[in-house]
This record gives structure tokens, sequence and C-alpha cells, in this order.
């Protein structure tokens, strides 16, 4: 079934596959646009490459980072994570309004949009295709710690697993425990050890 | 989609695990995402692309890729906003070859402005709203079956929990006055009965939700 990530990494090169039929329609409205002078192409480029160079999970890993070795810091992301994240430099599109989820050694937290694809572009770019999957938006509200346990996250039991639907204007980032062993770590060197799939909360 | 059984496990791509899986898998992809952004940004259309992709009949919905129910979207709208017409678009798409190329012009001004219309500090969203329910209260989702864009799972309906936060107001789908949404805390044995796993469902809903 087509669904989450889109198609498959169809050969491209000596033997390209002819376009597919979305892949026409996709080209013939930007033309078409671009034709009649309602938009130019450069500027769905600089949207593109916004995406591709500049916005995503690293800018998360950073916020994780500065909020792991500064106290004041990660007190000011818990109560109002949209003043936080824009102290580092990051706001905007599907990031009015962000909240922090702290993990704890008794809560592990975990999001998911059940509705859509709602996901905090300004920390974490543009979710991974398996998070707007059929599967992972169906069965994390229902079975987290079987989804969780997919993705080689098993949690110890008297661990409360909280599911964040993401529903309306809020969008969610998670805030993972720092790994152990890494204490006296330089903030930069921290940041590499936050991953994605930590924010989004499927490994811990 | 909350709920549905049968769509399997997740599956991942390759180098899911790390930061570097593509942002578009194919280059149309980012195309179709581009000119979602790029006709908001030049007033071709407005607002949510959410009803227009749930406008897709649902089984071309399923039968179709997430980039490419987003085209479908934006599609729609142009043509409900006069901008094209579906025959205009079915003869050019018939006119791309088969190493696609597409009409390129430049808007220097506008394009150099488009990271930060994307991505740059804002003021924290929500007004503040008049709320009938308080922290602690125990608010029922209202059984309902409405038609159009609305952003209240089925699985939620008739269920009990409690109130964790009044994140302030913001405007429901279709609607200009921003409304009271509440933080709403469910026991998951609540939500999917005596086989639940233990733990606890979060989500934001509008007070029309609630009683």
């Amino acid at each position: 079934m087509s669904e989450g990530h889109d198609g498959d990494h169809r050969e491209r090169g000596h033997h390209p596959a002819p376009p597919t039929p979305i892949e026409r329609r996709v080209t013939a409205i930007e033309s078409l646009l671009v034709e009649k002078g309602l938009l130019t192409s450069d500027v769905v480029d600089a949207v593109v490459e916004t995406y591709e160079r500049n916005v995503g999970p690293l800018n998360g890993a950073r916020v994780v980072a500065r909020a792991w070795v500064d106290g004041a810091y990660r007190a000011r992301l818990l109560d109002d994570a949209t003043q936080a994240i824009g102290e580092l430099g990051f706001g905007g599109a599907e990031g009015e309004h962000l909240v922090v989820l702290e993990n704890t050694p008794t809560i592990h937290n975990v999001v998911v949009c059940t509705l859509c694809s709602c996901y905090p572009w300004p920390v974490l770019g543009l979710p991974p295709g398996w998070y707007k999957s059929f599967a992972y938006r169906s069965r994390m509200v229902r079975e987290p710690r079987a989804v969780l346990a997919e993705f080689g996250t098993t949690l110890a039991d008297d661990v409360e697993v909280r599911v964040w639907d993401s529903s309306a204007d809020v969008r969610y980032m998670v805030l993972p425990l720092r790994p152990d062993g890494s204490d006296g770590m330089a903030e930069d060197k921290l940041v590499a050890l936050v991953t994605r799939d930590h924010m989004i909360g499927v490994v811990r | 989609m909350g709920g549905m059984h049968g769509f399997g496990p997740v599956i991942r791509s390759s180098g899911d695990r790390a930061l570097d899986e593509p942002t578009f898998h194919e280059p149309w992809e980012g195309r179709a995402f581009g000119l979602m952004i790029a006709t908001v940004a030049k007033g071709l259309r407005s607002g949510s692309l959410r009803p227009s992709i749930e406008e897709i009949e649902p089984a071309t919905y399923l039968a179709s890729g997430y980039y490419e129910r987003w085209a479908r979207a934006v599609e729609a709208q142009l043509v409900a906003g006069g901008c094209l017409t579906s025959a205009e678009i079915d003869r050019r798409a018939a006119t791309v070859g088969d190493a696609p190329t597409r009409s390129q012009a430049s808007d220097p001004e506008l394009s150099t402005e488009i990271p930060a219309f994307l991505n740059g500090p804002v003021p924290t969203s929500g007004e503040p709203v008049t709320a009938a329910f308080r922290v602690g209260d125990s608010v029922t989702v209202r059984r309902m079956a409405p038609v159009g864009h609305h952003r209240c799972p089925r699985y939620l309906r008739g269920a009990t929990g409690t109130v964790e936060r009044v994140n302030g107001g913001w405007p429901h789908p279709g609607a200009d006055a921003p409304e009271a949404v509440y933080r709403v805390r469910f026991a998951m044995h609540d939500l999917w009965g005596d086989d639940a796993e233990p733990g606890a469902l979060f989500i934001d809903l509008w007070e029309r939700y609630l009683s």
C-alpha cells in the first residue's frame, strides 16, 4: 500500500523511469502558474532548500543540549517553549505554539498525529515517512508499547507511557533524559547524542 | 486513523534512525511541498490544506502517497480560487515528457524572504478567552458526526477525561473567533477497554467538543 513515504526510489540515471502521473501533474501545475506570471520557481526552490538544508532535527538537538547544560534555560523551556526556542533563533511555520514534554525516570512521552501529520517543523524539520504512515498514526494511540518495541524501545513496567495526539494548534517535542555517562560533556558534543527519534519519543 | 486495525508494523526506510533521511524521497515531492507554501506566500490560496485533503474520496485517499494527497489538495484549492482549470492542468500534464522540465522564473525579493517567512522566532500564539472548564474538571467528548473539517478524532467520542491545562484560545477550523482549547488527559483503559495498555493519552480539544 502506498502511504507515508511516497513511492519507491526509482532508478534514475542511465535508465530513468518515466514520470508518474502525479509527477506530471505537479510539474504541470508549477509550470502553468509560472507561465501565467502568478508564481516564480525560485520561491518554490527557496522553500525546498530551507527544509533540505537549514531546518531539521539539528535545531531540536541544540535545544535539548542547551536544556541539559543550563538549568535556567531548561526551566524556561518547560514553562514557555515557544519563547525559549525562539531564544536560539528557531520558530515560525508549524511552531507558533510549542510545548516541550519532559521525560523522567518514570514518565516517557511519545508524539503522534492521528488526524494528519502535525509536527514541530522549526525544531524537527519535516516528518519522516514512518511518522506519516497509516500504521504509526493508527497504532501509536492504541498500543504504544507494542509500537515502541518495534523501534527497539522497551520500557520498564513502572514507566508511565504518555501518548500525545497532536490535534490542534500546539506542536510537541520531547525532552529526552540526558544519557548516563554524559556528565561533563560539552554542549556541542551533547548535540550529537540527540536524534530526531528521541525528540518524537519513539526511542528513550 | 487513531485505533484503526490492519495497517501492520511501522516500516522505516534505511537510515531512518539517523538524522540524515532525505527530506524528500523524490524531487517532485519537494516541488509539491514548495508549491503548497509558495502559493500561500503569493496569496494564490489561503487557509489550511486539511479540509481539501479530507475531501479526497476515501479509497483514493488510502491509495495515495502523502505528498500526492497534498498535491491534490493544492490543485483543488487553486482550481476553486480560479487560478487554474482542471482541463488546462490535464492538457499540460499530457505534454510533460519523460524527463520532466518545468518553466522557471525568478523573484529574488520574495525568494530571499522565504527562510524568515518559514523559520524565525514568533510570539507565542493563542488568545485569552473565556473558558467553561477548569483544570481538574471531568469532561466527556460529545457524541457527534460532523461533516467537514474538524479536529476531534473519532476514537475519543463518548470518552471521559480530565482537563490538564487550558491552552488558550484559537479559532476552530472554519471559524473566526478564538475558542478555548483544553489539554485533556484520558486513561488508556477509558479509550480502549479491558485489553488496553496502561498509560495515558493527552490531546488538545476545542470547547465545542466537550460537555
